[in-house]
């Protein structure tokens, strides 16, 4: 089966302007600019099979937005070439325009002040669905969302997470064949989070959509995806499974462990790396598989306040992989 | 490579036709129209500014015809007629467009226009008549019906030519106005605040407030000529007047037509060159 | 916005500066001046293309204005209309702009109503900071800002059009109608103040001051000196303190308001001014009080 999706050298450069800082800068600035380029995506390659769901996993400002802005057509690349449901997207054909969707986080698409109901009414004379498709899709989103009653709401009386959930049916109602995410679940509370991964899981497997969802949450890839794509300074720098990373490099965990406050923290390096010492806590950086007795053998031999066990940032496994040079693509 | 996955045939009952665009703005009238009906206090007070502006205008009219019996050629009732067609095609725009137009740089701003540029329909469409201002709309009528006043008072014989090309000639103005506002509008890409360019409507707008006459003496004539047939802002509202109320002059009756086409024309290209500017620049 | 030589909906005279209300400590309010004017500067030229559009678009006004006026004159056949010569007319119109500079004071009353609904006015139940006080040195500074700003435009604006001024003032003159635009600031200042105070009572004051905004165009002459109206009208109207934010500094310029009837003019003035102030403090406390009592 040809491929939904293909990328091929895709870059984007952008020009910024220096804005000069104080009077005297402002008055400068009234005649002449100067500006940096600045290489917002470069030479990003891959492609997607029909039916695939697959995370865009990136640090902030790695250039994940820009290439999801790009598949849109949003944007004009500066170099390379893209193919998605065979067009080229920033040519913006109205056929190619119906037939997929962009959702973004915190983003709000529909009209403000009136009732999403109203929003979904506009959007199906804008994507001429037919009646009775509207209704079925309706009903199917609204119930898997939870969201019946609140259609008849401005949008705008909304909260955040309710939203959101209206940005995502009016983004499925159109059927589209493949579904573009950026953050959707970014600044959502944990209930709205669970619910949205639920409904693109549920919605996933029963049409087959093709979806492409950006986050720097682990826990929205964990929930959904199996492969994902690793963005850094506009590089793809990892193209394979989830799991590939989880094990490869996320294979240390992070101990923080605070003592009582009367005398300095001891010395815990022969139990693993002290990564830092603040105040009366300690970070240490032991091994997954050696956390339990690291704990055991701490707690039994010092009196604790409190202790923490966490997953490295994001950032830093991403640095690693990135570190560790590029995986296959 | 790849074939293109075409979907072109909807199932049944979907219509992708220029059927569409009015059913939408119907619907879009209509959502609008119930929304700002229920704001009903604040409706109301946008009306009565509105028609307290109406009452200023009439009322300066009335003190400068108080002292003299022609302005520019233009006889009292005459000109009552130009002040009523000024405020109906003012009502207009203002009903239609100008609340969208001032969204705009908005939307620049924030990035919301992606959205827009997204749906597969015609974004000059999406983006000029999103809105419709309800609260603006009876000024629209009572434009009218300070043109039927002058009329009336005139004595006016019924004409069926010239109400004919009234209509054309005032909806030929409505469209100059639009192109004008359009082309404004898409400079909010490149100049970061709105303030300047709805100040710069209201200053062409000025222009076209008043009769072309009083530009047709000494240093002015330069100025009536460059916003005649350059900027042919001049021509929004004096030449529906004109045909109403003065003699015809099929001339100007053509000429406003073709500036119509022209000016809808350029408006149009400069505004998706607007478009394709914002999209290679955004991030 | 749909009327003969009107205002915009925005005020074209004073871009409305920053919400009241920012930390206070009386001492230090001289210091914020400064700090005040240097951002407003600088403010305005970060956005290089508006400001230099901006400065530009205010000629085109006057000029289908001084057009119009020059029809009207020529159609009515005389030299002179209700005593103001043609030169006069457009003096008055361009005159009109400097009172409007003084007095006009936008967003100031809207900006005390939101601050009620809002109930960020509580901190002045609880501290010693004093609203009008603030709000009146901020405006002042502001104004200050502005003019400076204002000045190289308007000035050659009136550079251009010194044509139409016949005569000008006296010092004597000169000085009075100095005196009669600081009173019209003050008239400007705290007739707002005191209808945005009255939010303390009505909140949907704002749609009120809308209401009485537009009107205050007509009536205080902005569009054509109150002379020119019928003799019942010109009477009401210059019983009204709506006069002295824009007619009276202007015709005062013109040297038409001389001796007594100048003296008198600006006591009355003044007297509007002590008026409004007191009627804003007046506002002020008593809303102030019963803000307290509601808890906000």
């Amino acid at each position: 089966m040809a491929p939904i999706i293909e990328v091929t050298g895709l870059s984007k450069t952008y020009r910024v302007f220096r804005k000069k800082d104080g009077l005297k800068g402002a008055v400068q600035g009234l005649f002449k600019r100067e500006y940096k380029m600045v290489e917002a995506v470069g030479d990003v390659s891959f492609t997607i099979e029909p039916g695939e769901f697959v995370a865009f996993l990136g640090p902030n400002g790695a250039g994940k937005t820009t290439t999801l802005k790009m598949l849109s057509g949003l944007i004009y690349p500066s170099r390379g070439d893209a193919r998605v449901l065979g067009y080229t997207p920033w040519e913006r054909k109205d056929a190619f325009r119906r037939q997929f969707s962009l959702v973004m986080g915190q983003k709000n698409q529909l009209w403000w002040d009136l009732p999403a109901a109203d929003s979904f009414e506009l959007h199906k004379e804008i994507y001429g669905i037919p009646e009775r498709q509207f209704r079925e899709t309706l009903d199917e989103l609204t119930s898997l969302l939870g969201v019946g009653d609140l259609t008849r709401q401005a949008v705008r009386e909304l909260s955040l997470g309710e939203r959101m959930k209206m940005e995502l049916i009016a983004a499925l109602l159109h059927r589209p064949k493949v579904l573009l995410l950026d953050e959707p679940t970014i600044g959502l509370d944990v209930v709205a989070q669970v619910a949205i991964q639920k409904c693109l899981r549920d919605y996933h497997k029963r049409h087959n959509v093709t979806v492409l969802l950006t986050s720097h949450y682990m826990r929205d890839i964990e929930a959904l995806c199996r492969r994902v794509l690793v963005i850094t300074h506009g590089k793809l720098v990892y193209d394979g499974e989830l799991a590939g990373i989880r094990e490869t490099f996320g294979q240390e965990k992070i101990l923080k462990i605070e003592f009582p406050a009367d005398h300095p923290p001891p010395d815990l390096s022969p139990y693993g790396t002290v990564h830092g010492v603040e105040g009366p806590t300690v970070e240490l950086r032991v091994d997954r598989p050696r956390v339990a007795e690291t704990l055991s053998g701490v707690l039994s031999r010092y009196a604790i306040v409190d202790v923490s066990v966490q997953d490295p940032p994001l950032e830093q496994l991403i640095t690693k992989v990135f570190e560790q040079g590029k995986a296959t693509v | 490579m790849s074939a293109t996955i075409e979907t072109n045939d909807l199932p049944d009952g979907g219509d992708v036709s220029w059927r569409r665009y009015p059913r939408l703005y119907g619907r879009l009238g209509l959502f609008t129209l119930v929304r700002e009906l229920s704001f009903r206090g604040n409706f109301l007070v946008k009306m009565s500014v509105e028609i307290l502006w109406l009452g200023i205008m009439l009322a300066f009219y009335e003190t400068v015809f108080a002292r003299t019996n022609l302005v520019a050629g233009w006889a009292k009732q005459d000109y009552l007629f130009f002040v009523g067609c000024y405020f109906a095609l003012n009502g207009v725009i203002e009903t239609l467009f100008l609340e969208n137009c001032n969204e705009f740089s908005n939307l620049v701003r924030t990035g919301d226009l992606d959205f827009l540029l997204l749906k597969p329909i015609d974004e000059q469409f999406l983006i000029t008549c999103r809105r419709v201002d309800w609260s603006v709309a009876p000024n629209v009528l009572m434009g009218l019906g300070v043109m039927l006043m002058a009329l009336w008072n005139k004595g006016w014989d019924f004409d069926l030519l010239r109400v004919v090309l009234f209509v054309m000639t005032f909806a030929c103005g409505v469209a100059i106005s639009y192109a004008f506002m359009l082309v404004l509008t898409s400079f909010s890409v490149w100049l970061v605040r709105n303030q300047s360019l709805m100040e710069m409507w209201w200053l062409f707008s000025s222009l076209a407030r008043f009769p072309r006459e009083i530009f047709q003496r000494g240093w002015a004539v330069s100025l009536d000529v460059v916003f005649t047939y350059i900027l042919p802002i001049l021509l929004v509202v004096n030449v529906p007047s004109r045909v109403m109320v003065k003699v015809l002059e099929p001339r100007m009756i053509g000429f406003i037509a073709i500036v119509t086409v022209v000016s809808l024309a350029l408006s149009r290209k400069f505004f998706q060159r607007a478009l394709r500017s914002y999209r290679s620049a955004s991030s | 916005m749909s009327y003969a030589a009107e205002p915009p909906r925005f005020d074209l005279n004073d871009p409305a500066p920053a919400p009241a209300g920012e930390d206070l400590v009386p001492g230090s309010v001289w210091r914020k001046y400064y700090r005040v004017w240097r951002v407003s500067l600088a403010e305005r030229m970060t956005y290089r293309g508006d400001f230099l559009l901006g400065t530009f678009l205010r000629f085109l006004p006057m000029i289908t204005t001084i057009l119009l006026w020059q029809a009207i004159y020529d159609g009515s056949g005389q030299s002179s209309l209700a005593g103001f010569t043609y030169n006069q007319m457009i003096a008055y119109l361009l005159l009109v702009h400097i009172s409007r500079m003084f007095s006009s004071m936008p967003g100031l009353a809207a900006g005390i109503a939101r601050e009620i609904r809002d109930g960020t006015l509580k901190k002045y139940l609880i501290q010693p900071l004093d609203l009008l006080g603030y709000l009146i040195s901020y405006r002042a500074a502001h104004k200050m800002t502005y003019i400076v700003t204002a000045a190289v435009p308007y000035g050659i604006i009136f550079f251009l059009c010194r044509g139409f001024f016949d005569t000008l003032p006296s010092g004597p003159v000169f000085l009075a109608y100095l005196a009669s635009l600081i009173l019209a600031f003050l008239i400007g200042f705290y007739f707002e103040a005191a209808v945005g105070m009255v939010g303390f009572w009505f909140l949907e004051v704002t749609s009120v001051l809308y209401i009485v905004m537009t009107l205050n165009y007509f009536i205080s002459g902005q569009m054509l000196p109150l002379d020119l109206l019928p003799p019942f009208w010109v009477g009401v109207l210059k019983a009204m303190p709506f006069q002295y934010m824009a007619y009276f500094p202007a015709v005062v310029f013109l040297g038409k308001v001389q001796g007594p009837d100048l003296a008198w003019g600006l006591a009355i003035e003044a007297f509007w001014a002590i008026f409004f102030a007191v009627l804003a403090r007046v506002l002020y406390s008593r809303g102030l009080r019963r803000y307290g009592a509601y808890g906000g």
